[in-house]
């Protein structure tokens, strides 16, 4: 099994330049978007995608590298939410040393989860995540004295007599602020050591282990730095909505789009969940106010999953650069090519 | 806490846990057959219940009777499921990729329910189906009997299939080693489309059964999704008698809880069993070696 | 190389310029007209700029309301929204608003918070709708009004019955139904206080669902029978997605008390009823809190409803001004009499239309929404729940009728000096 680390990253020094130039000039198209926003409505759909995207990168530290599909992400989202809001509530920290504690608080409880969900994997993976956010749900509901329950809990505003507005495009910015920080991230541990065992663990971990990867080390530091970035983004989330309540932020369609996400984009790329997010967050706010009177957004929503998993199961990059590729000569580039791929087409050939 | 109390509990877990055990038994198959995790075995449970509920009330025929009917279009529609969505994903990342796919499955249900049968509740109510049966001051009640019993000739009758049948042992061998059984010329294709079909017909079964017990309404799967992993995981993924012995195991625990602490702390118990399943004891209490690995 | 830095550029200025036109312009004298979907274009409006007055055929005013049309709560909020649009009906029929035509834009929230913030803010700020009505359940008005508060609009509401929505310094909120979710049961625990002592039951259970509105109820009863001396012998609190009431039905009846009281929503009133039936539990008093107030409820029970109590804030019989016209127009656009969720709604409506014809502006802006918040806080109106007025904290003042399964149908029997009662109270209740 040919595994190829950091294989994305083999393209010639011109195309990198002109990738960084694109990279910054996006960033800062999307640092002028609150401005651009002709209304607040706009503006809070902003922080919203935004959101996802951080999200939605955040989880694909593990999805991406490992392969390892979490639907539970929400879970820590929750968790970082809660703990942020009931550390300022209850204790009166200011709101950025609630949201570190918060965030180291979750860090550690995902370390000790992901030694147990670790030690399974594929489906049993899958149903471990699951099961994470309707236990996180039942705690936060029933240890009312704690969360408030289902009266939920207030949080205080970040700074008192903030506009509506204003507060959006502070959020704006915190939340890009973070997307940009767990964009880094994920570029850093691409390129690393850590990576590359990381990556071999999803090509074929039993082979991975004999290498010498110490794999459960590996997946549970890239579980635990995925959940510190969740429940940043959940602790923000908590402090910019001010409400919080268990069956809303313990949810598995939170994680799920998490997932969808990552998947529409390219689980592959460091701007795969990022274009998931920015494709997926605008259409369902769309589907929600043309077809907000019936049910019909939920069977918009499903059908939008079943395509992606049947059809683009890589995710539209690659698509795309496919399409990109067939337009024009261009310079030969390292093709990357999944296991799976690789598997189907040697299935093609006959024993 | 008196003996009569537990007594009750005993009993009441006891006919749940069955009901557990007819609903979690196509998740199993699914399972074992493909290494699918279907999500959407609780929303094919209320789109079930959901039939049921108009056949009942277009024909007046006995809720129970109308699974001669949607017996057989589950299974057909459980055989199309496998070979038009489920077949089609590729093999290497089948494992993840169908608990999405089914995922999707399951909020088109939801939302093509809610748009065609609205967001209300249904409830099918027969006669029978409120009275009780006592033994001393322990109650029976009907409509947990009926599902018992149901459960009880379901997954009795799965047993002979898989026993006794030359279909059950090639699903069996299909279960156990795919590749080795299609070497000695088992058309595992056909087999496992046909596990499928089989899946979903007890969802047409256990749907029926729902329906008697508890009103229902579009978005109802969710609480059951967790729980029903959990019977499957505790049991050993893939093992259809393990998943009906921590069915019983997990119904009469739920229930005792309930009746000696709270319902909290109930719901909670399926996640403790599940997780401390996977710490000490990862292939379940039935499941083979390798089950974790999937 | 350069060329593909300058693309993605491109791509993206297109899309923030797509989501741009997307929106309304921002223009504060458009009187409203949001010019529909998105992406719709924005056509001036010819001469109708100024807001108010008109003739009978104006502009409409255009109304905001998100429900959950789906997901947990959709049951009620269906409900919630025929009685919105029998106002709106009814209002129409009528001649209008200030001589003009109302119109109910609806979103669902598919009962999610983050759907209902997008849904206020996108109806408030990019559908500059004039009005907004509230949402359906407790755990949804919080936010939702929080959005309302933050725009300077007012926010009726026909669901959040639960105290701390009262307890969070809202000034634009009013809650349109007779009374808060813990005086519900006012009139029971009265009538049941002032039974002679050798009638008096001695001893009460109470399951209750983990949810503000439903527990609140419950807890409510629970405050004032304790204080009166009656012993709670259970106190069970279940989480909202129970489905098997079978073992909770087992732990009430084991207790065998006197009184069993229910905080439950509806598929949780089912459970218990037919559970305490199995059970065999006959207690010589049963209420249950809004589901035998829904339509649904006897035939989920199959019909074993006899002697069920429940505080209802809205009977469809009753002899109040405006409520034949309203239960005849609701049987005529849904087919069904009026459930209580929708004469909230109704109610919602009612209370909204008297302010905005008294202060005569129904349009955004601080001027016109606080003179109608103003004017709802010091006036009482003329419902079809009976006459509600409001505290500072927007607390209807009223308090909720008891209603009585007789017979297979609902009779009103609390309290025993309104107009509304329709039968006495059947004490001890028959068995089930």
């Amino acid at each position: 099994m040919a595994v190829s680390p950091s294989a994305s990253s083999g393209t010639a020094a011109p195309g990198r330049l002109a990738g960084r130039a694109a990279f910054v000039a996006g960033g800062l198209l999307l640092a002028a978007y609150p401005w651009a926003a002709p209304n607040a409505y706009l503006r809070y759909a902003g922080v919203l995608v935004v959101l996802y995207a951080a999200l939605s990168t955040a989880w694909n530290l593990v999805g991406g590298f490992t392969g390892y599909i979490s639907l539970g992400h929400a879970a820590f989202f929750g968790l970082g939410a809660y703990a942020t809001g009931i550390l300022v509530v209850r204790t009166g920290l200011p709101h950025a040393l609630a949201l570190v504690l918060a965030v180291a608080g979750v860090t550690a409880f995902a370390a000790a989860v992901g030694v147990a969900a670790v030690r399974v994997r594929g489906s049993s993976f899958v149903i471990v995540s699951i099961a994470l956010v309707s236990m996180t749900n039942l705690v936060a509901q029933n240890a009312r004295w704690l969360t408030g329950g289902s009266s939920g809990l207030r949080v205080p505003p970040l700074v008192e007599g903030l506009s509506r507005t204003a507060n959006h495009v502070v959020f704006f910015y915190l939340f890009l602020a973070l997307l940009g920080l767990v964009l880094a991230t994920w570029w850093a541990v691409d390129r690393s050591r850590f990576g590359a065992g990381l990556k071999a663990i999803r090509e074929d971990e039993d082979k991975a282990e004999s290498l010498g990867v110490p794999t459960t080390a590996y997946k549970v530091v890239a579980y635990a730095a995925s959940a510190a970035f969740v429940a940043a983004a959940g602790g923000l989330y908590g402090i910019w909505f001010g409400s919080l309540d268990p069956i809303f932020v313990f949810s598995i369609v939170i994680g799920a789009n998490m997932v969808l996400m990552a998947l529409l984009g390219g689980m592959r790329f460091l701007l795969g969940p990022l274009l998931g997010a920015f494709l997926v967050a605008p259409a369902s706010e769309y589907f929600l106010l043309a077809y907000g009177e019936s049910q019909l957004h939920i069977v918009l929503s499903g059908a939008l999953l079943a395509v992606v998993v049947l059809f683009l199961p890589d995710g539209i990059i690659p698509a795309l650069r496919a399409t990109w590729r067939r337009r024009g000569p261009r310079a030969a580039s390292i093709q990357e090519r999944s296991a799976a791929e690789l598997a189907a087409a040697r299935e093609e050939v006959p024993a | 806490m008196s003996g009569t109390l537990l007594a009750q509990g005993l009993v009441l877990g006891i006919l749940t846990g069955g009901l557990y055990a007819l609903l979690a038994s196509g998740l199993t198959l699914y399972f074992g057959v493909m290494k699918v995790v279907m999500v959407a075995h609780p929303a094919f449970l209320f789109l079930a219940a959901y039939a049921t509920y108009a056949l009942h009330t277009a024909t007046g025929i006995d809720p129970l009777l109308t699974t001669v009917v949607t017996v057989p279009t589950f299974f057909a529609l459980g055989v199309a499921v496998q070979r038009l969505l489920v077949a089609r994903l590729a093999p290497e990342s089948l494992a993840t990729m169908s608990v999405l796919l089914t995922f999707a499955l399951a909020l088109l249900i939801e939302g093509g329910l809610g748009v065609v049968a609205t967001g209300s509740y249904r409830s099918v109510t027969v006669d029978y189906a409120s009275q009780a049966l006592r033994l001393g001051s322990v109650a029976l009640p009907a409509d947990r009997l009926i599902a018992f019993g149901v459960a009880a000739v379901t997954l009795g009758g799965l047993f002979v299939v898989l026993r006794l049948t030359r279909f059950g042992r090639a699903l069996r061998a299909t279960i156990s080693h795919a590749t080795a059984a299609r070497l000695v010329g088992i058309d595992t294709d056909r087999v496992t489309a046909i596990g499928f079909g089989i899946g979903l017909a007890t969802a047409a079964l256990g749907g029926a059964v729902l329906s008697l017990i508890s009103p229902f309404f579009p978005a109802a799967h969710w609480a059951w999704i967790g729980r029903l992993m959990a019977v499957i995981v505790v049991g050993g993924l893939g093992s259809v008698q393990g998943a009906a012995v921590a069915a019983l195991l997990l119904g009469v625990l739920e229930a005792l809880l309930q009746v000696t602490w709270g319902a909290t702390p109930a719901a909670l118990l399926f996640y403790a069993f599940l997780f401390a399943t996977l710490l000490v004891r990862p292939q379940g209490l039935f499941g083979g070696r390798l089950a974790q690995r999937f | 190389m350069g060329g593909g830095a300058r693309r993605v550029a491109l791509v993206l200025a297109g899309v923030l310029l797509v989501a741009g036109c997307a929106g309304t312009p921002e223009d504060p004298t458009a009187a409203g007209d949001g010019g529909g979907q998105a992406g719709g274009t924005a056509e001036p409006v010819a001469g109708g700029a100024g807001g108010d007055g008109g003739g009978a055929s104006g502009d409409p005013i255009r109304i905001g309301i998100s429900l959950p049309l789906s997901g947990d709560f959709s049951e009620p909020g269906v409900g919630v929204q025929q009685g919105y649009e029998v106002w709106a009906e009814s209002v129409n029929r009528a001649g209008g608003l200030l001589g003009r035509p109302v119109e109910l834009l609806f979103r669902d929230d598919a009962s999610d918070p983050n759907r209902v913030v997008s849904d206020y803010e996108s109806l408030i700020t990019q559908e500059e709708v004039d009005l907004v009505f509230g949402p359906f359940s407790t755990r949804l008005v919080i936010p939702a009004a929080e959005v309302a508060e933050s725009y300077d609009m007012l926010f009726v509401e026909p669901a959040g019955a639960a105290p701390e929505v009262f307890e969070q310094g809202f000034e634009y909120l009013f809650y349109a139904a007779p009374a808060v979710a813990n005086d519900h049961y006012n009139y029971l625990a009265d009538w049941i206080l002032a039974l002679p002592e050798d009638q008096r039951p001695q001893t009460a259970a109470y399951a209750a669902m983990d949810d503000p509105f439903a527990q609140g109820t419950a807890y409510g009863l629970k405050d004032r029978l304790e204080a009166g001396g009656i012993e709670t012998v259970v106190d069970e609190v279940y989480p909202p997605d129970t489905t098997d009431f079978s073992a909770i039905g087992a732990r009430v009846a084991a207790a065998d008390a006197d009184i069993v009281v229910g905080g439950t929503q509806f598929e949780d009133a089912v459970g218990l009823v037919r559970s305490f039936q199995e059970l065999g539990y006959q207690p010589r008093l049963a209420a249950f809190s809004t589901g035998p107030t829904l339509p649904e409820f006897d035939e989920a029970v199959s019909g074993a409803t006899e002697g069920i109590l429940s505080p209802v804030g809205y009977a469809v019989g009753a002899e109040i001004e405006g409520n034949a016209e309203f239960a005849a127009l609701h049987e005529e656009l849904h087919g069904t009499p009026p459930t209580e969720d929708a004469a909230n709604g109704y109610t919602v409506g009612q209370v909204v239309a008297a302010a905005v014809e008294a202060v005569g502006c129904a349009e955004q802006g601080e001027e016109c929404q606080r003179a109608l918040a103003d004017h709802i806080r010091a006036n009482e109106f003329q419902t079809v729940v009976g006459p509600l007025s409001f505290d500072e904290a927007g607390r209807p003042q009223s308090a909720h009728l008891i209603q009585q399964w007789q017979g297979g149908e609902v009779q009103i029997v609390l309290p025993e000096d309104s107009d509304a009662v329709t039968a006495e109270v059947q004490f001890p209740k028959a068995e089930w």
